[in-house]
């Protein structure tokens, strides 16, 4: 049984990258970015490629992160520079994605015959694999929470969620929307590319169609975490959608062990990510819905 | 063509002024059809004038607030404050001198972030745009609001007699629309903007608030020495505040007062002009046509 927790716990941290790529763009820059589920997919068989040759594993999650990054600066090219609406640009990069991840990866699945030693080749610490992968997760996730949180409370960030919060403003005291609005995507990627780099390392294989659903998977990792804590600050916010991540794993793994069939796990998700809306709906303000003018 | 150029605030600061040249900006209409509002259009504002204009709905007062901001793109014509053409410029390059407070409390802050926050955005205006180029690595140094930040915020809304020098880690979406607007004018004016532009800045205000705000307007504008120009609907407003008063009617320019002339103005005939196309004001410097200076 324990094991099971771990092992949730273990893919939650995982997914976390996912969820804090997913608040950077929904959250703070007002942005719903398609481009997730492509990135998800090119961090994993990025991750997969090089790791499978012999490469160490910060070096393929490296690369992994900035494939995303390069895949979010696409989307914010189109959508900035060619004025392209905001879903459809993701589309669209998405789309160009499954087939450079699939030429990336040769073949649509890899596996990896060897489970990496963990994300920064911790020394044994005699807690078993997973506790391993537990420790090792962590430590990643919050120094990525303390770095973005730091980010965050800098001008640059600053600017970067005034254009979430209120673009008109933003511009009329100086902050490129173009410019903030590419950044701020292309790390939201790189963030997502990450997950799928750790996702692909921990289960042990990368599918070209793992990135499907991203965005959702994202999106309900976000609203349980803000539920569940409430968050009134950026670091609280950072923590709470790490903790989502994790207690929304954590829910599929009970799921599947009350006897869920594997194949009907995407409409199980579909249906906790319902009530997740449906939750969050009640007790948090929704997502904004409010049209964008680039200025 | 020349430039209001010229000019310095109480303390010295050199100031610019603003001149608008054969300005020209118009708009499809629902279905077909498209309405020139503007043609031709002129307009000059002496360096450290407080300039108010009125006019009736649709006269393009905030339009013509806008052009100058950028947030509009014009057709034809030049825009410039001191001897920088504005035109040529994007709206968020034009921040970097100019001030504004919108019409609508909600448009003029971030509402979800903190008082402090949103001071120190405005307070990064006037360095070149923020996120652009080599700005971007200053952008990262520092977490800002910090302390230091704080107790300049403090002392500077102290100074203006602001309760919201108490408030600055609330989100200013808790504030009242009066108090969010006496922020998003404090926000304008710091750094010394070049340029101030009010746009109905009181309109969605109560009685209250309203005469809170038009004296903070005064002082601001007085205590800087900018140049400013304010749109309002408010005759009492018009007939109030400013160093000058023009009226501006489908895009033209239909009165043009100083502030003396504006004393012999008679306000139930000022009313009687507003909103109809009387061009030919009881006293006026420049009453026909579009061009003023």
């Amino acid at each position: 049984m324990l094991s099971l927790w771990l092992g949730a716990a273990d893919q939650g941290l995982a997914y976390a990258g996912l969820a804090l790529g997913t608040y950077l763009t929904l959250r703070v820059l007002n942005f719903p970015d398609l481009t997730v589920d492509g990135s998800f997919a090119l961090g994993g068989g990025t991750a997969a490629v090089l790791i499978s040759q012999g490469a160490p594993v910060p070096l393929a999650l490296g690369l992994a992160i900035l494939f995303g990054c390069l895949a979010g600066l696409v989307t914010g090219l189109i959508h900035t520079r060619l004025g392209v609406n905001d879903l459809f640009a993701g589309i669209l990069t998405t789309t160009g994605l499954y087939s450079i991840t699939l030429r990336l990866m040769g073949r649509s699945n890899i596996p990896l015959s060897e489970t990496p030693p963990g994300i920064l080749a911790l020394p044994d610490l005699g807690l078993g694999l997973d506790g391993q992968w537990l420790v090792g997760l962590g430590l990643a996730m919050g120094g990525l929470i303390l770095l973005i949180s730091l980010l965050l409370a800098t001008d640059f960030g600053l600017a970067l969620r005034a254009l979430g919060n209120n673009p008109t403003m933003a511009r009329a005291n100086g902050i490129n929307q173009r410019r903030g609005l590419t950044v701020g995507i292309a790390a939201a990627n790189g963030l997502v590319a990450l997950a799928g780099g750790l996702v692909a390392s921990y289960q042990g294989f990368a599918d070209v169609t793992m990135g499907i659903g991203s965005l959702i998977l994202g999106l309900g990792m976000v609203i349980i975490g803000e539920s569940l804590l409430r968050p009134r600050s950026v670091p609280q916010a950072l923590l709470a959608v790490v903790l989502g991540a994790i207690v929304f794993r954590t829910m599929i793994a009970i799921a599947l062990q009350l006897g869920l069939e594997p194949v009907d796990l995407k409409l199980a998700t579909a249906l906790l990510l319902l009530v997740a809306l449906a939750f969050g709906r009640l007790r948090i303000p929704g997502l904004s819905d409010q049209g964008r003018q680039l200025g | 063509m020349s430039h209001a150029s010229s000019g310095s605030t109480p303390g010295g600061q050199p100031v610019s002024g603003l001149t608008v040249a054969g300005l020209s900006w118009g708009h499809p209409l629902p279905g077909s059809g498209w309405r020139q509002l503007f043609r031709d259009f002129s307009l000059s504002c002496p360096p450290g004038q407080f300039l108010v204009v009125i006019g009736s709905n649709g006269s393009g007062k905030s339009t013509l607030l806008n052009l100058v901001a950028g947030t509009l793109r014009h057709d034809d014509g030049e825009i410039h404050l001191g001897t920088r053409p504005l035109h040529k410029l994007r709206d968020h390059q034009r921040a970097r001198w100019i001030g504004r407070v919108m019409q609508n409390p909600l448009e003029g802050t971030c509402p979800g972030l903190t008082v402090a926050e949103n001071l120190r955005l405005a307070e990064r205006r006037h360095r070149p745009a923020l996120l652009a180029g080599g700005a971007l690595l200053g952008a990262l140094a520092g977490i800002h609001p910090n302390g230091a930040d704080r107790r300049r915020y403090r002392e500077l809304l102290g100074d203006l007699g602001l309760p919201l020098a108490d408030r600055l880690d609330e989100p200013v979406g808790q504030l009242s629309g009066g108090q969010r607007q006496t922020l998003s004018l404090v926000m304008a004016t710091l750094g010394s903007p070049d340029l101030l532009l009010l746009d109905e800045h009181t309109a969605a205000l109560d009685p209250r608030a309203e005469a809170t705000v038009m004296a903070l307007t005064d002082r601001l504008v007085r205590q800087l020495g900018t140049t400013a120009l304010m749109v309002t609907h408010s005759l009492d407003q018009a007939l109030g505040h400013g160093d000058r008063l023009v009226m501006l009617h489908e895009g033209s320019l239909i009165g043009d007062w100083s502030a003396a002339e504006r004393e012999d103005l008679d306000p139930p005939a000022l009313r009687a002009m507003y909103g109809k196309a009387i061009v030919t004001p009881p006293t006026s410097s420049s009453p026909h046509g579009s061009s003023a200076s």
